[in-house]
């Protein structure tokens, strides 16, 4: 059984609905992330999880009990903030107790755990610190020994990187996956930065308008995208109109050319998605597979590669070469859709 | 051209320096250079001896900050959860501030007056004891230290309220949260993070209302009575009744003297309570 379930779950304020009927189910030990652009609800599964929000209706089980009714601060979840929400009042010693101090933990074993925390994350001397004397890495270093001092039952992470530069970015969220495999800890992260979600997770759930479209492993999800949605957020440019024939793996283009498609699930067989990396540009008469016969229309130069946007009877198309040979706007071209690389949608 | 520094800005805040170096501060200084000497001409601090030895200079002192310190108290005691709600949890913000700092809109004298009606022998608060049988004859509630006090709520309140919505705006909802998913109560959220970051606000506020309770002539002048002086009122006695424009001065100094004290006695406890400020 799954540690954390929600059911049905809608929720919103006012009249704005923004999660409508969710399911969603992370098990023990896990790291799910949940993905998509802003508004899509992602943040507002997270609060609702972590008992910011009560939802309107619906129900939120963990680890076999109802927890949608009970308050946040029974529920022993770390929760990490986008904002840090360190309290600027407080060293950073005091900040890391916090938790154990509203456990009333002894004050030598209090001592302790911070210190130990303090060292997980490689802030030993910092505890007489305050926030404000300190960096954004630093900071979100501080957050998550806050947060994982009190030995959460689930750790909630809402965009807990997007404060930071690039650079930094990649070395926490190093940081991140080293803690949550230390510690075994059940986590759901909230991002809308795709590589950094896939780099982190064990799941990654992609939200979009309050529903979740895909829940999968990274490579699944990279290489299967199950809707339109998913696959142009996964880097799918290309999409065609497609019906079915008789012949398995044969399907027929807009203006009745045929193509062939290897492997992959049979969708619902009327939309085929293709990324701009796997065209290729052939010489025209050629035997290669899938080939389409189109107008350069944009030629951007992008360092090792060069990009087309080329014009075909079925569509624009845009196309990423590593080719040595440049086409100019006006070539007539062929391309060459890798049959194995077209997903159906 | 660039390079050369000749900063001429200063020129902006000429016009205002002057203003209030002629009409202010030469007259106030000169009036108070005259404390420090007595009839013969001779430095002395003769005229403050005098006035600290005074029976009645020591009732008017302990008289004013204890109405000072009582009203100080009593606004922050009601100001902290009004401006709290209005900064946190209300939806016409601008409305209820707009409520909130309406007292301001009316001179004291007029609210002076409401409050002789309110509060007097036939007002409705007697009105309303009599009628319930709490007290069988109406009581004095003017012209004494308790109608000074409630003058002085009324008055000053506003300046406690707009200081601490100033400071919440700025508390971060999340610290409530991230307090609340740690394990605290609302309760405990609000002793150990609210509370604290507000102090800045209860440090402004307390100072504006401090001062201004000290300094306030009109309201204990029609509120009080001739039994209840402050120090504003006795500079007023002192000068303009009895024509003694030096005593008023010595008064006038000591005044000033607790003011700065006070409020700086104020903002050292608050660095205490709240290191970070």
């Amino acid at each position: 059984m799954a540690l954390l379930e929600l059911q049905n779950i809608t929720a919103g304020y006012d009249k704005n609905v923004i999660l409508k009927d969710l399911d969603f189910q992370v098990e023990k030990g896990e790291l799910v992330s949940l993905l998509g652009s802003s508004g899509c609800g992602k943040t507002t599964t997270l609060r609702l999880i972590a008992g910011f929000s009560t939802p309107m209706a619906g129900k939120f089980i963990f680890d076999g009990k109802d927890y949608t009714q009970v308050p946040l601060n029974k529920r022993n979840f770390g929760f990490v903030f986008q904002s840090y929400a360190l309290f600027p009042h407080m060293t950073v010693f005091d900040n890391v107790a916090f938790g154990l101090k509203m456990r009333k933990v002894p004050q030598d074993q209090m001592k302790k755990e911070v210190m130990d925390m303090l060292a997980t994350v490689d802030l030993d001397g910092f505890e007489n610190r305050f926030p404000k004397e300190m960096s954004g890495g630093q900071r979100q270093r501080v957050a998550l020994a806050r947060a994982l001092v009190i030995k959460p039952d689930l750790l909630l992470l809402d965009e807990p990187l997007s404060n930071l530069d690039a650079k930094l970015r990649v070395k926490m969220r190093v940081e991140i996956r080293r803690l949550q495999q230390k510690f075994g800890f059940t986590a759901i992260y909230v991002t809308h930065d795709q590589e950094e979600c896939f780099a982190i997770s064990d799941k990654v759930a992609i939200m979009n308008h309050g529903v979740i479209e895909q829940m999968d492993s990274p490579s699944v999800i990279y290489n299967h995208p199950k809707t339109e949605f998913i696959a142009r957020f996964v880097g799918f440019e290309n999409f065609m109109d497609i019906r079915k024939t008789d012949t398995k793996g044969v399907y027929l283009l807009p203006d009745d050319s045929r193509i062939a498609v290897e492997g992959g699930e049979e969708g619902e067989g009327r939309k085929a998605c293709i990324r701009p990396e796997d065209i290729a540009i052939v010489p025209p008469g050629g035997s290669a597979p899938n080939p389409l016969a189109g107008e350069v229309m944009v030629s951007t130069f992008l360092g090792k590669r060069n990009q087309y946007n080329v014009r075909t009877a079925i569509g624009e198309f845009e196309v990423s070469t590593d080719q040595e040979s440049v086409y100019k706007i006006g070539d007539q071209v062929t391309l060459s859709l890798a049959p194995g690389k077209i997903i159906l949608l | 051209m660039l390079e050369k520094k000749t900063n001429i800005y200063w020129l902006f805040i000429l016009p205002g320096c002057l203003f209030l170096a002629f009409f202010m501060l030469i007259p106030l200084f000169s009036l108070l250079f005259k404390t420090f000497f007595d009839e013969g001409g001779g430095f002395s601090m003769a005229n403050y001896f005098a006035l600290l030895e005074s029976t009645y200079f020591k009732q008017v002192f302990w008289r004013s900050i204890r109405l000072s310190l009582t009203s100080t108290a009593v606004c922050a005691v009601l100001g902290f959860p009004t401006a709290y709600y209005i900064s946190k949890y209300s939806r016409n913000k601008g409305v209820l501030m707009a409520l909130a700092v309406f007292p301001m809109f009316t001179s004291p004298v007029i609210r002076s007056f409401s409050w002789m009606v309110i509060l007097g022998k036939k007002g409705i608060v007697n009105d309303l004891l009599v009628k319930s049988g709490l007290i069988a004859k109406p009581i004095s509630l003017l012209y004494n230290e308790f109608s000074m006090v409630v003058g002085f709520i009324q008055l000053f309140l506003p300046l406690m309220i707009l200081s601490l919505i100033g400071i919440m705006d700025n508390i971060s909802e999340d610290l409530n949260l991230a307090a609340g998913s740690l394990g605290a109560s609302r309760l405990g959220a609000f002793r150990h993070v609210v509370l604290p970051l507000s102090i800045p606000g209860l440090v402004t506020g307390s100072v504006l209302v401090f001062t201004g309770c000290l300094t306030a002539y009109t309201t204990p002048q029609l509120l009080g009575g001739t039994d209840t002086r402050v120090l504003a009122t006795m500079i007023y006695q002192q000068a303009m009744s009895l024509g003694d424009w030096t005593q008023a001065s010595v008064v006038a100094v000591v005044m000033i003297v607790v003011t700065v004290a006070v409020s700086s006695v104020i903002n050292g406890v608050s660095r205490k309570l709240n290191p970070t400020i």
